[in-house]
């Protein structure tokens, strides 16, 4: 049942997101200079991206959340160290990174008897203009998992407004499967 | 219509919802007229500045500042190089438009021992001059700013809490308090940990330079400032003024830049940050200086106020 799943999803959703405000806390205490998880940067990751996928017969809408495990970042000075667990300024993904993201989805129509999907994204952001806040490109690679069934897609397209908004073209050569997704980024 | 349904517009609705309720909360009326007044202005050129100085820096000075243009000053005392919060690009964060051009090429500053950030904001740090300028230089900023600085290729890097001192080869520069608001994208500061603003007290063979960066008027730090130093110049920022309820708290207008004039117990005062970008809704582009102008002549400040035009050098101490 739909309403089961979602539930269970949302209640996932929520221990997790009340993990991470109680474990960036704990290190935002040990580290009292460094940035962090708050309850304003939650709300905004509750904003979520769009993306149309396209399959050999159907397109479908969906909404798409994201979140960042781990980044890597080499594009900024000694004084910021270069991994950053969830938390990532623009600069330290537009300036030059490759992260590890995952992310969920809710189609608005059923996909083969269900509404949801799961990634895992490997992404390189590279900076084309002013280091990236104006413009960036991203390429990478991703497997979903779109109602039970998985696949690989390989992924590009560029980021602007301060690496606020992305558009990724997703594609699964396998499948014959595109996704176009336009994704709105808050740190 | 089946539960399942139900449940997925009611998703569907509350995205929407809450998509434009971020809008409307970051579209308040002041912010919409501001980025229509940017917009306005985009496609214009900037004003051109005669005779630009090919080479500001001097052989022997004491102190001499150039007014490059918003919070960009080349302070030079004696031998040390010195520029405030560079920008010299057509646009202060992609729409925020240049009205008037730089007041020298950055190519003519051959020689730079510091850059002084002040803080995060588009209009103060920018990553398009910061590429273009030499390297030989050292970054100073904020504590907290390291977060937003990409690597330019300078020196080194410092950031700095208020009340601490970066000491080097005689130049003492101090971080120092002042009054205004964190974050660079906006929404950012509700989330930093620390306040990623300050000014600076540049110290080197006897002379002072107070460099306030961006502020509003807050007597108490500044009269600080003004018993823990004994300074030569003082560059103060005198604008957006408009509208003032808002703009008070973060920015001083130029009654303000004069009680801080008076408080850091100054000798000169340079007036910075006006009439290079659009920024807040003032109405012409010299609001603040003729505002600065008719004070400075009532209470015949005389030669200690020196407004500058964009691209002018004065030598302070020769």
């Amino acid at each position: 049942m739909l309403t089961q799943r979602t539930i269970w999803c949302g209640s996932i959703l929520f221990i997790g997101m009340m993990f991470l405000v109680s474990w960036q806390k704990a290190v935002a205490q040990e580290h009292e200079q460094r940035s962090g998880i708050s309850n304003s940067w939650l709300i905004m990751q509750v904003v979520p991206s769009v993306s149309w996928t396209c399959f050999p017969a159907q397109t479908r809408f969906s909404f798409e959340w994201e979140a960042t495990p781990i980044l890597y970042s080499w594009g900024m000075t000694k004084l910021d160290p270069p991994l950053h667990f969830f938390f990532v300024t623009q600069p330290e993904r537009f300036a030059g990174s490759v992260e590890f993201n995952i992310s969920m989805q809710l189609y608005t129509s059923q996909v083969r008897a269900s509404h949801w999907g799961f990634s895992g994204q490997l992404l390189a952001h590279l900076p084309l203009v002013e280091h990236g806040e104006y413009v960036g490109l991203n390429l990478g690679v991703a497997r979903y998992n779109i109602a039970g069934v998985s696949s690989n897609y390989v992924v590009g397209g560029f980021s602007t407004l301060f690496g606020f908004l992305h558009y990724n073209i997703k594609y699964s050569p396998g499948n014959e499967i595109w996704m176009h997704s336009i994704e709105f980024r808050f740190f | 219509m089946n539960n399942k349904r139900l449940l997925l517009h009611f998703i569907l609705f509350s995205l929407i919802a809450l998509h434009c309720s971020l809008i409307i909360t970051g579209c308040s009326s002041f912010f919409i007229r501001f980025i229509t007044k940017s917009f306005e202005n985009l496609p214009n050129s900037p004003d051109t500045v005669a005779a630009k100085i090919a080479h500001p820096i001097f052989q022997n000075v004491g102190l001499s500042v150039l007014w490059v243009g918003h919070a960009t000053c080349l302070i030079q005392i004696d031998d040390k190089i010195f520029l405030t919060d560079p920008i010299f690009s057509e646009t202060a964060g992609m729409i925020s438009k240049r009205r008037i051009e730089p007041g020298i090429l950055p190519s003519s500053i051959d020689k730079l021992d510091y850059i002084l950030i002040s803080h995060i904001h588009f209009d103060h740090l920018n990553y398009g001059s910061l590429s273009i300028l030499p390297k030989s230089a050292a970054v100073l900023m904020p504590t907290g700013s390291a977060e937003y600085v990409p690597e330019f290729g300078f020196s080194d890097y410092h950031e700095m809490n208020p009340w601490t001192t970066f000491e080097a080869d005689g130049v003492r520069i101090t971080a120092v308090p002042v009054k205004h608001f964190s974050g660079r994208y906006g929404f950012d500061g509700a989330w930093l940990n620390h306040n990623t603003y300050t000014g600076y007290v540049v110290e080197y063979k006897g002379k002072t330079v107070f460099f306030a960066g961006d502020t509003g008027y807050d007597p108490e730090k500044f009269k600080t400032i003004g018993e823990k130093f004994r300074i030569n110049v003082a560059l103060i920022p005198i604008a957006p003024i408009e509208p003032h309820e808002f703009m008070k708290h973060v920015h001083a207008d130029p009654e303000e830049a004069l009680h801080i004039f008076d408080d850091v117990h100054a000798k000169i005062m340079i007036p910075i940050h006006h009439r290079t970008f659009v920024q807040g809704l003032d109405s012409t582009l010299t609001f603040a200086e003729n505002q600065l102008r008719l004070l400075a002549s009532e209470r015949k400040l005389g030669d200690r106020m020196l407004i500058l035009k964009v691209g002018e050098q004065r030598i302070i101490i020769p």
